[in-house]
């Protein structure tokens, strides 16, 4: 059992503990657990039995044979020869006589003792040589000697071994682990000390045994210096704790976080995280720009004159005095500031380094955060959406709050019993429904497909309109209030078509309503990119065109679109959240009070994000007005959210939402707004009149200006070298973008990879709790067996001789011997009184199984024979199959390139090996007549019909082992269920 | 600073359906007294930083009403009772927790062991952020 550890890098302690405590707790044992070598069958008589006692009295007699055996199988093809080494079934000669009670022996300790011992031997193997990191390993064996699960310790300790052995084998460990621990860097050691899964004692613990032992290391080469450095890095160490505590307390809006994550739970919570990241975004962009681009051009130029009055409508269209500004592009000049005294300051390259370097940070974060967050928590295999998760893994420990949670058990309550009466619905669907809802999908795609391209288009003649409105106006405020006509448009859209879009979840059906959720926001995504890629498509091409300080219009444009979607959000709030809760309480009960549409939120905030994105070239400073936006929004979502929502009532998996939400922000929205600037700056001649780049063909030729200056520099010339042989180079690019695909490719192929082995350990870990499953199961059958009353047994020994086929005769000399270890072991009763000598033969099989199951698992390979649900009726015939089916496993290794055994048997067309069950199953049938004659219903002539029963169980079984490894299901008898449910109930008081 | 700790403690856990269950799997002797040295345990298993293996023990203890180191049917059903207010039919509750032992048992004892929970929780990649306490 304790290889289960080595199988494949699945190391699991707790599982491990687990399963053999359940065994082990039953106070009967605690008796004999005081002597761990001591006579488990105190009432053994006969000749044989006290020499068998003998045996057990030698100093580690079995049990080191055991170790050994247990000890020897390593992992891979060697466990074939171990079983065999410990099995007691041999191929060939009989064994001899004292090699039996040994084996009985061994077997009664791997049950009881040695497998709590080689529990604790095997540690060095336990180590898998994968687990490089120290790290890993001695968490792993930490967690092993942890006293988190205290009844285990207390019940390892009531085992067979002494308290002394698990003191040992505990400080050993210990021991290893400190090794471990004084190996490692100081920053690791606290890490890893945090890490390990102990109490916290232990850890105190461990920590002075470290640091003593560190101490101790140190002492033989201790001088000054080395003292001095300890002090300062632990001084260091402890002002960086500080600082980190300090910036906790100071930590944005940590009070309120806590309140909505307490009162609305982890989902409603990761909205406001992220916008506050978002916010992050926003205040280092805005620092950015104005450090470098925005106090240059004040320090130099200060005042633009200031022609036009400010009016207050300026505030929503961005026009008319903002114009002016260094708001926008066009206030920028395109002049290298500086003397001759001082250095110059060149602002056309402080304006495209600023931004791109912005861009490009921005980039890095979200790529960063986007794969850490893929990484921890989008999980590839994820069918646990069911009851087990919504069970034990849904609670949120955060809420605190006790209307809340009430309302979450409501919402629990009614989720798991949606999900009780669609389980039924689903599973009996018939085609023409399923039809019907691909023709639903099929149609509310088109629909909303539609919907977006209309909007889109819609748009663009909006935007032709204002086009020419602009040329005609005429400064008056008319006309400029007319400018604000597009972006509420675009905001109505944004507000009114999502609502249209969530009506189709009335019509639409889902099997998942994580998908229902996926399919809203595509569809989302779909809608707002559709607008903003008309609007970009607006603006390069035609505002591009026509107007001389287009960057400038552009930059109005964006200003108006963020200053209105933000008056949008908050009407959004009031007539969304205020008035339909107004509504939901007062007037129709039946609406009830809103949700909070975490995915739409999150949505809008996106949204808001790819303007100011798009924005910041065309507008250094629309970085400032988002700030405010999203700071004001914090608040007011907060406020709305307490007085109007309740919490979504779809425990949602918010984790895997989060992650798609960043993934939504850097794709369509980032890159797309990456692409535009990019395509701003190397195609679209800037305007000839105002900004920073007039009189250029483009931006980017700013650079090729800086580059040819640089290189009558000579300081700087591995700066043009880079530029000409990397920057501009095709070859460059093309090396570059071959590299990366070529380890893309690789990457995918060692995901798929890990994909299958992934599968395969599952796998595994399913077959490994069949055997423990089955083992378990004999187990307890065998200690109910042992406790019975011992009923002594005359040998019956009686030997048939004239056998031809080798098989044959293998076969009846395990008979033999089973029959033999059945008269001196018989110290097993059974429930069935009725005849001895059969129940106790199964019983001697039943331990053959074990021996030979327990193999097996350690060879991790399933190849055990199931037992027949007429098993606790022990009757003649079923106590011989399962002998027969022992056998059968012992050789079916290397029996099955045997020839048909030469016979007189009419049923030659079967295969040999269930030839030789027949005819052990005869000979069988005549040692048990002439053992108890009164009890031979079958003659020997006639050997097919009575036998014909168990030929058949015999291949079913063996059809069974051979063919259904995999899909194989322990048959568990109700009799033995209510055996250990006995057990148990015995095992715990 | 232990008062600071344990006022906060009565806010944060005084709702919580498992509150019991929490302090008794905290505790060294099983029945809910707990010593400084528990509460800081709890603190730093309940925190953020805490690794998700110590968080699953310690969550797979708080569910484990019969501390048999299994989740076994009849601690599903406890659990579920604390978290619906008692609301389903009896049927109901054998319903979803046979369905949520089916789902979840790997080696089919018809009991979660800790193995079996444990996977379940690396697939759940929420349970790191909703088993865990603001303080």
């Amino acid at each position: 059992m304790s290889y289960y550890n080595n199988s494949g890098g699945y190391n699991n302690p707790a599982y491990h503990d687990s399963d053999t405590l359940q065994i082990d707790r039953s106070p009967p044992r605690k008796s004999q657990h005081g002597n761990p070598h001591g006579n488990p069958y105190p009432r053994e008589d006969g000749a044989v039995l006290r020499e068998r006692s003998d045996l057990h009295q030698l100093p580690g007699g079995g049990q080191t044979i055991s170790d050994d055996a247990q000890g020897r199988v390593p992992w891979g093809g060697l466990q074939e020869e171990s079983w065999r080494g410990e099995d007691c079934l041999p191929v060939g000669l009989l064994p001899p006589q004292s090699e039996s009670p040994q084996w009985q022996h061994d077997f009664s300790h791997s049950g009881y003792q040695v497998d709590q011992k080689a529990h604790y031997d095997t540690t060095p193997l336990v180590r898998l040589p994968s687990t490089t990191s120290g790290h890993v390993s001695m968490r792993f064996r930490g967690s092993r000697k942890m006293s988190l699960f205290p009844v285990g310790e207390a019940a390892l300790c009531n085992l067979g071994l002494s308290e002394d052995d698990v003191k040992n084998e505990m400080d050993n460990e210990e021991e290893n682990l400190i090794k471990e621990l004084v190996a490692m860097s100081t920053r690791d050691r606290i890490k890893a000390i945090r890490d390990l899964p102990m109490t916290f004692a232990d850890k105190k613990h461990i920590r002075g045994q470290v640091l003593v032992f560190k101490s101790f290391k140190k002492s033989q080469k201790w001088n000054c210096f080395a003292d001095c450095s300890k002090t300062v890095t632990l001084s260091f160490r402890r002002c960086g704790a500080n600082m980190t505590l300090a910036g906790q307390t100071l930590e944005l809006w940590r009070g309120t976080m806590k309140e909505v994550g307490g009162k609305f739970g982890t989902g409603v919570l990761s909205y406001f995280k992220f916008l506050k990241w978002l916010l992050m975004f926003n205040i280092f962009s805005f620092l950015v720009n104005f450090g470098f681009i925005t106090i240059p051009q004040l320090v130099s130029d200060p005042v633009i004159s200031a022609e036009v009055n400010f009016k207050g409508l300026e505030l929503l269209t961005g026009a008319g005095y903002f114009n002016q500004t260094v708001l926008y592009y066009g206030g920028y000049s395109n002049e290298s500031q500086g003397t001759e005294n001082k250095p110059e300051y060149n602002m056309q390259l402080a304006y495209f380094f600023t931004i791109a370097a912005y861009m490009l940070l921005c980039g890095a974060a979200l790529i960063y955060s986007m794969a850490r967050s893929f990484r921890k928590r989008f999980v590839l295999d994820d069918k646990a959406s069911g009851g087990a998760w919504q069970l034990l893994c849904t609670w949120d420990f955060n809420v605190t709050n006790e209307r809340a949670v009430r309302q979450r058990k409501n919402n629990l309550s009614i989720q798991l019993k949606e999900s009780l009466s669609d389980n039924i619905r689903l599973a009996l669907l018939p085609l023409s429904d399923r039809l019907k809802h691909y023709a639903v999908f099929l149609g509310t795609w088109l629909l909303s497909t539609a919907v977006a391209v209309g909007c889109g288009a819609a748009i663009y003649f909006l935007c032709q309109y204002e086009k020419e409105a602009v040329n005609k106006s005429s400064g008056s405020l008319v006309d400029e209030a007319s400018t604000l006509l597009l972006p509420f448009v675009v905001s109505l859209v944004n507000l009114v078509v999502p609502l249209f879009y969530s009506l189709f979840r009335k019509i639409e059906v889902y099997s998942n309503p994580r998908m229902q959720v996926y399919v809203i926001i595509l569809r989302n995504v779909i809608l707002k990119m559709s607008i903003l890629g008309i609007l970009c498509y607006y603006w390069v091409t035609d505002v591009a065109e026509q107007f001389p300080c287009w960057e400038a219009v552009v930059g109005q444009g964006l200003y108006r679109l963020v200053v209105m979607d933000f008056l949008f959000l908050m009407l959004g709030s009031f007539f969304g959240e205020f008035l339909s809760n107004v509504i939901g309480t007062n007037c129709i009960q039946s609406l009830g009070v809103p949700e909070f549409d975490i995915a739409r939120n999150v949505l809008d905030l996106i949204y808001a994000q790819t303007l100011a994105w798009i924005g910041i070239y065309f507008s250094p400073l629309l970085p400032v007005i988002q700030i405010i936006k999203f700071f004001v929004l914090f608040y007011l979502k907060k406020v709305s959210l307490t007085r109007n929502c309740q919490p979504p009532r779809r425990a949602g998996r918010a984790a895997q939402m989060q992650t798609i939400f960043i993934a939504i922000l850097f794709f369509p929205s980032f890159v797309g707004a990456v692409s535009l600037l990019a395509y701003t700056v190397w195609t679209i001649p800037p305007s000839e009149s105002c900004g920073p780049f007039r009189g250029l063909n483009t931006t980017f030729s700013a650079v090729h200006i800086w580059i040819h200056d640089l290189e009558d520099v000579n300081s700087a010339r591995w700066t043009v070298w880079v530029f000409q042989h990397v920057i501009q180079s095709e070859i460059f690019y093309f090396l570059i973008t071959l590299i990366i695909i070529v380890f893309i490719y690789i990457f995918w192929q060692i995901t798929q990879g890990r994909k299958q082995l992934i599968a395969l350990l599952r796998q595994q870990i399913v077959n490994e709790g069949k055997d423990k499953a089955f083992l378990l199961e004999k187990l307890q059958d065998l200690q109910k067996s042992k406790h019975s009353k011992p009923k002594p047994k005359k040998e019956t020994g009686n030997r048939p001789e004239n056998e031809s086929s080798p098989g044959l005769l293998q076969a009846l000399l395990a008979r033999q011997q089973m029959e033999e270890e059945e008269g001196r072991s018989s110290t097993f009763g059974v429930s069935m009184p009725s005849d001895r000598s059969t129940s106790t033969t199964s019983s001697t099989m039943v331990h053959a199984m074990l021996l030979r199951q327990q193999a097996d698992s350690q060879a991790g390979s399933y190849r055990g024979v199931p037992f027949p649900a007429e098993y606790p009726a022990l009757s003649p015939t079923s106590a011989l199959i399962q002998a027969m089916q022992a056998r059968q496993m012992a050789e079916s290794e290397d029996e099955h390139h045997r020839t048909p055994v030469p016979s007189q048997n009419p049923v030659n067309a079967l295969p040999s090996t269930m030839i030789q069950v027949m005819q052990a199953r005869q000979r069988a049938q005549l040692e048990l007549d002439q053992d108890e004659p009164y009890r031979a219903p079958d003659s020997y002539d006639d050997p097919i019909l009575p036998t014909s029963n168990a030929m058949m169980q015999v291949m079913q079984a063996r059809q069974r082992a051979e063919e259904e490894e995999e899909s194989y299901r322990t048959p568990v008898s109700p009799w033995l269920a209510q055996q250990q449910l006995q057990d148990k109930y015995n095992d715990r008081y | 600073m232990f008062s600071v700790f344990f006022l906060s403690l009565l806010c944060v856990i005084q709702e919580n359906p498992f509150k019991n269950r929490i302090v008794e799997s905290f505790s060294e002797d099983g029945a809910g007294n707990l010593s400084f040295n528990d509460f800081v345990d709890m603190f730093s298993v309940l925190s953020e930083m805490a690794p998700r293996e110590l968080k699953a023990i310690y969550a797979f203890k708080i569910y484990d009403f019969n501390v048999d180191n299994f989740l076994c049917k009849e601690d599903l059903e406890k659990t579920l009772n604390k978290l619906t207010r008692e609301e389903l039919s009896p049927e109901e509750v054998t319903l979803v927790c046979e369905k949520a032992i089916e789902e979840a048992d790997l080696d089919g004892d018809n009991k979660l062991s800790f193995a079996d929970f444990e996977n379940m929780i690396t697939r759940a990649p929420d349970f790191l952020s909703t088993f865990h306490i603001r303080i």
